[in-house]
């Protein structure tokens, strides 16, 4: 089963430790097959929005800075325990802050 | 408010190849280094409960196995301090792999304890892919431990990277195979067996090989939500909804082929098979290019499926006609003669060819081999789709039965072994005028090749007394008897197998080119048979020319069940196992007293002592 997991921006500024750390973790998910897809997200964006036949669209920033999502993992596990495991790798590497996670219905 | 059985579950599952392969390196014992890994297991679903779940839950698993262990050597050795252990190393998984998918193993060994020791699965999970109870699954497995103790392959570096990924492409296609209902739940291996491929993959990377299966099933992969249909019926590849195919997982199979290529050296059988899926990723498939990668693939693999889809990729290229052309090299191989899906794809290029009769005749005589219910009634179903006026004529089948209709009981029934197989082969409904002394005589090659002149004599006295019934003599011209002077059947060599029937012919000639267990010889199904290789699909017994000259007549057309079958139907009094009983014959497997009993009669040793005499001729 697939879950996207979602880091909210903010925390601490990442350090070359950290970036180092990261790599490596990544490194071992693509290896092992489990990270799918995974970037990081400008916290500007754009808002589309349909009403009736017109869409507009507005630019952002949208959200307070610190609840904005500032990257994204789609992950490919065999329990809900296995994303939660991942999860806690992620979030020991990056320090204080906040991750979404949510099951990704099919393919 | 995790669940913590599930988390430990969980964090096992992640980490229990990396600890139980450690363990083995210092315990050299994989039944003993997983259940010391399972002690760590036991202590974390006690201990954590109340310590709560450690920092780094996999680092915590293994140092409590790891301290396990040093207990476990130091009862051992009565010593107080054992040497300096070693250090876990990166080739521990790898390791590990090689041993739990050793060849002194049977394949659902291999499987079963692979999928314990490397992927971590529980004995429930492991029983409910396979569809077998959990007890089976452990039985399985705690004896394939025990072949490995008694073996003492124990820590021994090997080889043999081809058997790991036999294995695991057999994992996969478990998996694959199933398409419905269960299908769900075995869908669960497919997922297995590539991340056992990836896990490979990153421990051997130098193995061009690894990355084509890794490819291979990745492709594979990718078209499982399109390859069935809304009622869970299979739908061809070429059909298929492409939109539906996982774009992620063909990039990942296309990296993986990339690596493949990196490596280089000439290209392996799944590198191949890797290839020719890349080939049906395209939007306009190459069929000359898939018709070129399977020949390659025939040089190493030459099975009948590969040397079918070669032809199929050759018609798609060259024309139904140049296909057909393969076909009819293939017609003439006595493996080919009761493969159903080759009148089958014939069927298919014939109307491709506007040759609708023949056509026809072809899907009936496939539907007549299939060994499915389900395969013959789509057969059965295309034959009937096939728009020709009904033949008039006297038809193959039919006459056959009204020659046999007013024969005596006895004679009816030797006849009718003889003409009822040349019917199935030929085709029922072939018309009579059809059918040539050419095509007669190609029948007999691929029916009873080898067989002891008597019986050739036999079979040819039966079709020459059917063909001067019907009216055309000259049908049989080509069918020669043979001299029954004693011609040598069997080659000098150390131990001459007596002449003596059939099956105790193959019996001894088996044991004696193999050395495998009588036992282990007696319990063959057909299905486990790989004749093209001349072993079985295991690779634990293997055989010579003799043997395999032998097999196809004692096979006879049978497409499962005991290779070597009793005389008699069993009594009603002593019904025996359902495994020991052949579903198309009604007859019992060959016991081993039996067996030892004609044994003593035709070559006047005991069976063991026949086997060790079969030994020493073996070895120079």
């Amino acid at each position: 089963m697939r879950y996207l997991m979602m880091q909210k921006a903010g925390g601490a500024e990442p350090d070359a430790k950290l970036y180092a750390d990261m790599a490596a973790f990544v490194e071992e998910l693509t290896a092992s097959g489990v990270l799918l897809a995974t970037g990081g997200l400008d916290p500007d964006g754009f808002k589309m929005t349909s009403a009736g036949d017109e869409i507009t669209v507005t630019d952002g920033p949208f959200t307070e800075a610190k609840e904005a999502i500032g990257g994204f993992a789609l992950i490919e596990v065999r329990s809900r325990e296995e994303a939660i495991e991942l999860g806690r790798r992620f979030r020991r590497i990056v320090g204080d802050g906040e991750s979404l996670i949510h099951q990704v219905y099919g393919p | 408010m995790t669940d913590l059985p599930a988390t430990v579950g969980a964090v096992w599952k992640q980490e229990s190849a990396r600890i139980v392969g450690g363990l083995l390196r210092l315990v050299h014992d994989v039944g003993l280094a997983e259940e010391l890994a399972q002690d760590a297991l036991v202590a974390a679903l006690e201990q954590w409960p109340a310590s709560g779940i450690p920092d780094n839950p996999g680092a915590w698993l293994t140092t409590v196995a790891r301290r396990r262990a040093v207990d476990h050597i130091r009862r051992e050795r009565h010593a107080p301090d054992p040497a300096p252990l070693p250090e876990p190393a990166e080739d521990d998984v790898l390791r590990l792999m090689f041993i739990s998918c050793h060849p002194v193993l049977p394949a659902e060994a291999r499987v079963a304890l692979t999928l314990r020791v490397v992927a971590g699965l529980s004995h429930a999970e492991i029983a409910r892919a396979h569809l077998v109870g959990e007890r089976v699954i452990a039985q399985r497995i705690a004896a394939a431990k025990r072949t490995l103790a008694e073996s003492g392959v124990g820590y021994a570096p090997s080889a043999q990277l081809s058997s790991v990924l036999e294995v695991v492409y057999l994992i996969f296609n478990e998996g694959y195979a199933a398409t419905s209902g269960t299908g769900l739940i075995r869908a669960d291996l497919c997922l297995e067996a590539l991340r056992l491929g990836r896990m490979l993959a990153v421990l051997a990377p130098g193995q061009a090989e690894v990355h084509g299966l890794v490819a291979l099933m990745e492709i594979q992969q990718s078209r499982s939500a399109a390859r069935t249909g809304p009622a869970g019926e299979p739908v061809p590849l070429h059909e298929q909804n492409r939109g539906r195919w996982d774009q992620l997982l063909i990039r990942r199979g296309f990296a993986a082929m990339l690596r493949a290529r990196e490596v280089g050296g000439p290209a392996g059988p799944y590198v191949l098979q890797a290839a020719i899926a890349v080939c049906h990723t395209a939007e306009q498939t190459d069929w000359v290019r898939v018709g070129t990668l399977y020949q390659a693939l025939e040089r190493l693999l030459p099975t009948p499926v590969v040397r079918l889809n070669r032809a199929v990729a050759v018609a798609f290229a060259h024309g139904p006609q140049a296909g057909l052309d393969l076909l009819d090299e293939l017609r003439a191989d006595p493996q080919m003669a009761s493969y159903h899906l080759l009148p089958g794809v014939r069927a298919d290029l014939l109307v491709r060819l506007g040759r609708l009769p023949e056509a026809r005749r072809e899907f009936e005589r496939a539907a007549s081999l299939a060994g499915n219910a389900a395969e013959r009634e789509f057969l059965l179903r295309r034959a009937a789709g096939v728009d020709v006026p009904e033949e008039r004529g006297r038809l193959l089948g039919a006459a056959v039965e009204s020659f046999l209709a007013p024969l005596g009981p006895a004679t009816a029934r030797a006849y009718g072994q003889t003409l009822s197989r040349v019917a199935r082969l030929a085709g029922e409904r072939l018309l009579l005028t059809d059918l040539d002394p050419a095509r007669l005589a190609e029948i007999f090659a691929v029916a009873w090749p080898g067989v002891s002149p008597r019986t050739w004599n036999r079979h040819v006295a039966a079709v020459r007394s059917f063909a001067a019934w019907a009216g055309a003599p000259s049908l049989a011209a080509e069918l020669r008897p043979r001299p029954v002077t004693a011609v040598p059947v069997v080659p000098a060599v150390a131990a001459p197998v007596p002449d003596s029937a059939l099956r105790e012919r193959a019996l001894w000639c088996l044991l004696r080119d193999s050395a495998a267990k009588v036992g282990a010889v007696l319990a063959l199904n057909v299905e486990h048979l790989n004749l093209a290789e001349r072993r079985t699909h295991d690779a634990s017994i293997v055989w010579g020319l003799e043997t395999a000259a032998l097999l196809p007549q004692l096979i006879d057309g049978r497409a499962r069940g005991p290779l070597f079958l009793s005389d008699r139907r069993p009594g009603p009094g002593r019904p025996p196992a359902p495994a020991d009983l052949c579903p198309e014959t009604g007859r019992r497997r060959l016991s081993y007293e039996r067996a030892a009993y004609l044994c003593k009669r035709a070559t006047g040793h005991t069976l063991r002592r026949w086997v060790s005499r079969a030994d020493m001729a073996r070895t120079p």
